[in-house]
């Protein structure tokens, strides 16, 4: 509480509306995995994708809302995205550099 | 001159610099630095995993019980929402209701935990060990280590909910630590999303 700068925080009933849109998601992504596995013709292609981008979604929603960060300083905002884009700069790009060296792996 | 002095002391009891409490933005720093330990983690496992290297043994992939893993990530995404009410409920002075959140987050964080040692158990009972694969390595290393900091969370909790046992509660200054603790505690969820879609769920 020694930060009082920021503007008022979500109310409870927000809380839960959040996890009830957190838990549908999680069995969205359930369910694309079983549809992927069980139907097949959907396709990996579609299937990863919109696995990622689910869970990119949760990601924001729990960082925004639960964490704060929307109504913090920027400067939070800033620190933390610099530590995630480093990460998948750097072991992005290592990831792919080894993939593509047969010799490496 | 007087006035001077006493508001500089002020200003070092606030414990800020930039407008942000130094212990909260040390938080972050610390959450920002745990992507690339995290990112280090997931990408070995990303590396070998699709990959034999000439090992007859059981992949991780052959094991992985999503039902299972789908709830333990569920009960995870709750106790993220015990922790945030534990959180506005001390915002709000109600000591006893905070203590009840906590002790709740903390449970989940158990559950959570106990459903890994029974996964863990599992995969070794079906011949899947640490040193099985480097592709069970890599899974062992990346699910053990986030077990490791849903641990120390649980501890955290803890420790919090025996401070706010006391006759005065969480006060003021607590609850920063309550809201430090919850950081961490929703960190800990968000890498777990990642986990639960890139090992899980992605072929």
């Amino acid at each position: 509480m020694a930060d009082q700068t920021h503007a008022p925080h979500p109310t409870p009933r927000l809380y839960v509306q959040i996890a009830i849109l957190l838990a549908v998601l999680t069995a969205i992504e359930v369910g694309l995995f079983y549809l992927e596995r069980n139907v097949g013709e959907v396709g990996p292609s579609l299937t990863v994708p919109a696995l990622i981008i689910l869970a990119i979604i949760k990601f924001v929603i729990v960082v925004g809302w639960y964490m704060h960060l929307r109504y913090e300083h920027r400067l939070l905002t800033r620190f933390f995205m610099v530590g995630m884009f480093a990460a998948l700069a750097l072991y992005g790009t290592v990831i792919v550099a080894l993939l593509f060296s047969a010799d490496i792996l | 001159m007087a006035d001077l002095a006493q508001a500089d002391i002020g200003h070092h009891d606030e414990h800020e610099t930039t407008g942000i409490d130094n212990r909260k933005l040390g938080m972050w720093v610390f959450l920002s630095s745990e992507f690339l330990f995290f990112g280090a983690l997931i990408s070995n496992y990303l590396l070998f995993k699709g990959r034999d290297f000439g090992y007859t043994t059981i992949f991780p992939i052959e094991l992985y019980d999503i039902p299972f893993t789908s709830i333990s990530s569920f009960v995870l995404l709750m106790s993220s929402l015990t922790m945030v009410l534990a959180h506005d409920a001390w915002s709000t002075g109600d000591q006893n209701r905070t203590r009840t959140w906590l002790l709740a987050t903390a449970m989940l964080g158990m559950v959570f935990i106990g459903g890994q040692v029974f996964e863990f158990t599992e995969f070794v009972l079906e011949g899947m060990t640490l040193t099985s694969n480097p592709a069970a390595s890599g899974f062992f290393f990346l699910t053990g280590f986030h077990g490791a900091h849903v641990f120390l969370g649980i501890v955290m909790l803890l420790s919090l909910y025996g401070i706010s046992r006391r006759s005065e509660g969480l006060t003021e200054k607590q609850g920063l630590n309550l809201e430090l603790v919850g950081l961490y505690w929703h960190f800990v969820d968000i890498i777990w999303i990642v986990i639960f879609t890139i090992v899980y769920l992605i072929p």
